[in-house]
């Protein structure tokens, strides 16, 4: 026997404009709903705006500066860099950072790992993988020397990075990876 | 998984931005609101399959959106509080000969917009229309004087 079809009386739910047309308007209900959309829109403006300034990356606010104190390196980077989008971040290295023709160079393994390190420019004549980074060494043709890192970070997050040419002051930088 | 979370806040943040604008963005589409809905999904579909264009991935992001849509289309209809927070109330714009000023100012409707509901049911003036009422759906339900 086939089952019985649900069903329910017609009530008055839907309430009336001057107690004749069914519309269900909820004046109240709407404006506290407009209150929350203009709030809505300057929230969002503010986000716009700080993208602008960089504050969620590729932008002034974004890009940061640190040297060591013995002069030996300086590095140009974003402190805030975006997932999955390609940056670089420039080394430059003083003279007291060459040995013999050339410069060993130290960056700690979240620039690889975290941060997406994708090729270094120029190209190291050597580079060692082992205790918790890289070591590159580059030819010192000219003064300064100055290393491109292709970054392009596959994680989100904080992320430490320590660099420094091999024997004199590290740097320590953070950087934020923004969604 | 990536793209299933990618695909939820995509999913979630273009419900919000498509419902604090003009009701009209879902209704009668113009063609600035046309090329808005299509510029707004193509840049949302980056973020959402991200560098992995395989097939399981744009499936899985598929179904992800199905079913938040279906689990929206559900709730919605089990509260009708929910309803009126994602598509909105009814707004009555023309109320017995009387524009309803702060409800087509915030609903971004004139009057010209009402006279072409009105024409569509056949109208030729606007004091023939007793109620004239901006469905959920952005669409304007026209009821005549004396109907």
């Amino acid at each position: 026997m086939a089952a019985k079809p649900e069903t329910k009386p017609v009530e008055d739910t839907v309430a009336r404009v001057n107690n004749e047309v069914a519309v269900g308007e909820d004046l109240e209900f709407q404006r506290k709903w407009w209150r929350f959309e203009n709030a809505v829109w300057v929230v969002l403006t503010i986000v716009l705006i700080l993208d602008l300034l960089g504050a969620f990356g590729r932008g002034y606010l974004a890009k940061a500066e640190a040297h060591a104190t013995d002069g030996s390196i300086r590095v140009k980077y974003e402190k805030i860099e975006r997932f999955k989008t390609p940056s670089i971040m420039t080394v430059e290295l003083g003279p007291g950072a060459v040995h013999d023709g050339k410069v060993n160079l130290w960056t700690s393994e979240n620039l690889v790992t975290k941060l997406g390190s994708q090729r270094v420019i120029p190209e190291p004549l050597v580079s060692v993988v082992g205790n918790g980074g890289t070591l590159y060494t580059f030819q010192a043709a000219r003064n300064p020397i100055s290393v491109e890192f292709a970054l392009e970070p596959g994680g989100i997050g904080l992320y430490d990075l320590s660099l420094g040419v091999q024997g004199l002051e590290r740097l320590k930088l953070k950087i934020y990876v923004v969604p | 998984m990536y793209t299933i979370e990618h695909a939820i806040a995509g999913y979630f943040f273009l419900l919000l931005i498509v419902r604090i604008l003009s009701r009209r963005a879902g209704g009668q589409l113009t063609l600035a609101e046309f090329v808005f809905v299509f510029l707004i999904g193509g840049i949302v579909i980056l973020a959402t399959v991200g560098d992995d264009r395989s097939m399981t991935n744009c499936v899985c992001g598929v179904i992800t959106v199905a079913l938040l849509h279906r689990l929206i289309s559900g709730l919605k209809a089990r509260f009708p509080g929910f309803g009126a927070v994602v598509d909105g109330t009814p707004l009555v714009l023309l109320k017995n000969g009387q524009w309803q000023l702060e409800s087509m100012h915030k609903a971004h409707v004139d009057d010209q917009d009402v006279m072409a509901a009105a024409r569509g049911k056949g109208l030729r003036r606007l004091d023939e229309i007793k109620y004239a009422v901006l469905e959920r759906n952005g669409s304007i339900s026209i009821i005549k004087t004396g109907g």
